[in-house]
């Protein structure tokens, strides 16, 4: 009983534990330029999309559903963002509940094609992101645009606390409120048993329907903040922003239900999972590896959390 | 028949235990080429394990298998019954229906198919052979989710017969298994597999016919085997031997059950109506349940009592139907779980892995789904509080587990149905609907899923279930309802509640409508 209260402990922080033995060792071959506040505070602070992308998919893979297209509406909504910005002139007060609904709109579509048509959602998702980039490619002319309001870019990235700017507390703020509901209402309780136990949650009078179709709502409107955020990283909106993010996220999803709360989609293992990879990046780059590195670290990350949620379920498997 | 002295295949002495259940107690069966052999039994009598044995998915402890007077060595490997003219059509036909007749069958024809080239047409013109030789108007390109429930039966009939007969290396036309074939499918079409399954007959192949159905079994087949309890009850010529013997054979001079619930006493509440019930199975369908009743369904399968139970609950939608609960009245093509709980009714569903228990999730999660949002309104979850309630129902359910944070996986069967009744008696249900309730349980906690209905009843409330097993409504059911072809075919009552009375009932001529 004690050991396997230990070794479940164990298994909670682990990647917390590796986290830090990685920032160590890579402090220790580079302490001048790793290990100082300023890298990790633009860690912290750049990666914040990421991490609120690897949010936004939590919601619809605790439900049991992946959104492929939630990369792609922060694309979109990134242009849309930069467009009504920069070429409109409209302000950031009016553009923010616009783009807002937009998301929630992508969210309605993926979840209406998916329920009443019965197709699975990793299909709908895929086509739904890539019908989103042909617009965005579209409306933008395949061009970056800038010369967004500086509005947006102040409360993204200028604004900083104890030097880590303001889109990082975003993130941690975002992912608190989604293990608040993961953790503390009925939604997420219905969340869970439409994906774990679909049929014990309908006999119990879970909508499972109505569950799934909030669930990428909420996915739409998360990728949505994560693309008004990017624009205001950047300044700028790209109409490729997206693309790199998508497996990043799946790897970091994936390598939280690892952690924290083993063997669930939870917020924090989330959070952590991405740090932890981007740690990884940063450290190698430091040392003077190449861009490569990054598909290797993400691609190995996804195998290989996937794998070690295997190893965990099919050891309480054998324990039967 | 050629070399009728050498029977088809013979089964010696075959012996199969599970855990100490012995399944299959030194079994004979002898199969005649060119004959029809039925055989019957209760669920539970060895049928399916003797069949199983045959085909390779399980291993006897002891016997000898004799095919064509040659020594066949058990266990069968796997895939290998072919070689040995074996085939085997269980009730589910095993036909993928989206692909084309064609397709499903050169289906594992590795045999004679070349791997590399399949020459389709070629193909298409042997399969029509093969259709025409049978008497089958089936288009080898139609699709087979086309095709009546008649044809798909006919389709793996032919199929399995074609098999054996293209593995020459047993040189005899081979037996074919065919494993309740029927139960779906309505009477006309019944006679017309019986026409096909003589064709083949004729051509000297022999069929081992696995029915529940003692007409079927009286009208198409020559000889028959019954099995009880795992033994060889004796084989009966079929044209020499009456109904009521068959019957006897399969139903046995019963002991008597312990009986252990009580008589039923008046008790207040609403008697509970259900008027002209029909689903996919049953149909216009009646029935009422008084405050404190345990009523029993049951029948063969295919007769649709094990439908009623989802349908009451909104877990199927119903073409038809309306029930009543008191003043109120519920119509039962628009019922939901949500109404359905809201009304307390509580569904105990057969399938409890898929639809009881959410196996990867905590007891407590399992456990107080259905009282989030009702009995513990408000937004935040105190989890310190769900897990009070769960360990206080595992406690009153008597639930042996470590703790309420465990996965439900690793819990016994046993453990697990206690925990899904627990989920469902909290809520105070009125009317309880249960399906196999007991399956894959040991006796143990049987008995104490048992005593929690009967304490359930006691405190008023009304509790239909739906099983095949009839000791068990021996032993808690006031009243058993027998259901035939989707219709109430006898009712039986008090003292009448006997495992045998339930099972002359299920096997009575059909049509007949009995009250006792």
């Amino acid at each position: 009983m004690r050991l396997s209260e230990l070794s479940y402990q164990a298994e909670r922080f682990g990647l917390v534990v590796v986290w830090i033995a990685v920032i160590a060792v890579f402090g220790a071959m580079r302490p001048d330029t790793f290990l100082t506040w300023s890298n990790f505070s633009t860690i912290f602070g750049s990666e914040a999309v990421l991490v609120i992308v690897t949010l936004g998919l939590v919601i619809p893979l605790t439900a049991g559903d992946f959104d492929l297209s939630i990369a792609q509406t922060l694309t979109f909504t990134s242009m849309l963002t930069a467009i009504m910005s920069a070429k409109m002139g409209i302000p950031l007060v009016f553009i923010i509940p616009v783009v807002l609904a937009v998301g929630a709109l992508i969210g309605v579509v993926n979840g209406t094609i998916t329920l009443y048509f019965r197709v699975h959602s990793l299909i709908v998702t895929l086509g739904v992101g890539t019908f989103l980039h042909g617009v965005t490619l579209w409306v933008s002319d395949s061009q970056t645009i800038g010369g967004v309001s500086s509005a947006l870019m102040q409360y993204v990235i200028i604004q900083r606390f104890f030097g880590i700017p303001i889109s990082f507390y975003y993130a941690i703020w975002l992912a608190a409120v989604i293990w608040y509901v993961l953790e503390f209402t009925s939604f997420g309780q219905q969340l869970l048993f439409t994906g774990r136990g679909r049929e014990v949650g309908r006999l119990t009078g879970v909508a499972v329907g109505r569950v799934r179709l909030l669930s990428f709502v909420a996915s739409g409107m998360i990728g949505a903040i994560a693309g008004l955020l990017y624009t205001g990283t950047t300044g700028s909106a790209n109409p490729s922003s997206g693309t790199m993010l998508l497996l990043p996220a799946f790897a970091a999803a994936f390598l939280g239900a690892t952690c924290i709360k083993p063997g669930r989609f939870n917020a924090w293992g989330s959070v952590i999972a991405v740090y932890f990879l981007v740690t990884g990046i940063n450290g190698l780059s430091v040392l003077g590896f190449r861009t490569f590195v990054q598909d290797l670290f993400y691609g190995g990350a996804l195998i290989v959390a996937v794998m070690v949620s295997q190893l965990i379920s099919g050891r309480k498997e054998r324990t039967l | 028949m050629i070399n009728a002295t050498i029977p088809r295949l013979a089964i010696k002495g075959l012996t199969k235990s599970f855990g100490g259940v012995r399944a299959l107690s030194r079994a004979d069966l002898t199969v005649h080429p060119a004959e029809i052999h039925g055989l019957l039994g209760k669920n539970g009598s060895g049928k399916s394990t003797l069949i199983k044995i045959l085909s390779g998915y399980h291993a006897p402890d002891e016997g000898a298998l004799e095919i064509d007077g040659r020594s066949v060595p058990l266990p069968m490997p796997a895939g290998k019954s072919e070689m040995h003219g074996l085939a085997f059509v269980h009730q589910n036909l095993g036909l993928l229906a989206d692909a084309t007749v064609l397709e499903n069958l050169i289906a594992g024809d590795h045999e004679r198919l070349n791997p590399w080239r399949i020459n389709w047409r070629a193909e298409a013109a042997r399969a029509r052979a093969l259709f025409d030789e049978n008497h089958l108007s089936l288009d080898p390109g139609a699709v087979v989710a086309d095709l009546s429930p008649v044809k798909r039966a006919q389709l793996a009939i032919v199929r399995a017969a074609d098999r054996v007969r293209a593995h020459q290396s047993h040189g005899s036309a081979g037996l074919l298994v065919l494993d309740e074939p029927t139960p779906f499918l309505p009477m006309d079409d019944v006679s017309e597999l019986f026409a096909m399954m003589r064709r083949l007959t004729a051509r000297g192949v022999a069929i081992i016919f696995v029915s529940h159905d003692i007409d079927e079994v009286m009208e198409v087949t020559d000889r028959a085997t019954v099995l009880r309890d795992g033994h060889v009850i004796g084989s009966f010529v079929t044209a020499e031997t009456a109904r009521g013997q068959i019957v006897e054979a399969i139903v046995g001079r019963s002991m008597t059950t312990d009986r252990i619930v009580p008589a039923l006493a008046p008790a207040s509440g609403f008697t509970i109506r259900v008027e002209s019930l029909s689903g996919q199975t049953v149909r216009d369908v009646e029935m009422s349940v008084a405050p404190g009743e345990i009523l029993g369904l049951t029948g063969l399968i295919g007769s649709g009592y094990d439908e009623v139970p989802y349908l009451l609950s909104g877990a199927s939608p119903a073409r038809s139907g309306q029930l009543a609960i008191g003043d109120a009245r519920h119509d039962l093509t628009r019922m939901t779980p949500t109404i359905a709980i809201d009304a307390a009714i509580a569904l105990i569903p057969a399938d409890r892995q898929k639809a009881g228990l959410a196996l990867d999730l905590t007891l407590t999660e399992n456990v107080t789904l259905p009282l989030l949002g009702r009995r513990l309104s408000g937004a935040l979850i105190n989890h310190r509080l769900l897990a009070r309630e769960t360990a206080a129902i595992m406690t009153r359910f008597a639930v042996k587990a470590e703790a309420p944070c465990q996965t439900a996986s690793e819990l016994s069967g046993g453990n697990q149905q206690k925990l899904v009744l627990g989920k469902w008696l909290q809520l105070g249900p009125r009317l309880v609907l249960l399906d196999e309730p007991t399956q894959g349980i040991d006796v143990g906690a049987r008995r104490e899923i048992f005593e929690r209905i009967i304490e359930l009843c006691a405190a008023g409330a009304s509790v239909i279930c739906a099983t095949s097993e009839f000791e068990q409504l021996e032993m808690i059911a006031h009243r058993v309802l027998v259901f035939d072809r989707g219709r109430i075919k006898a009712e039986l009552s008090g003292s009448n509640v006997t495992k045998s009375a339930i099972a002359e009932a299920c096997y009575q001529e059909s049509g007949f409508h009995a009250t006792v």
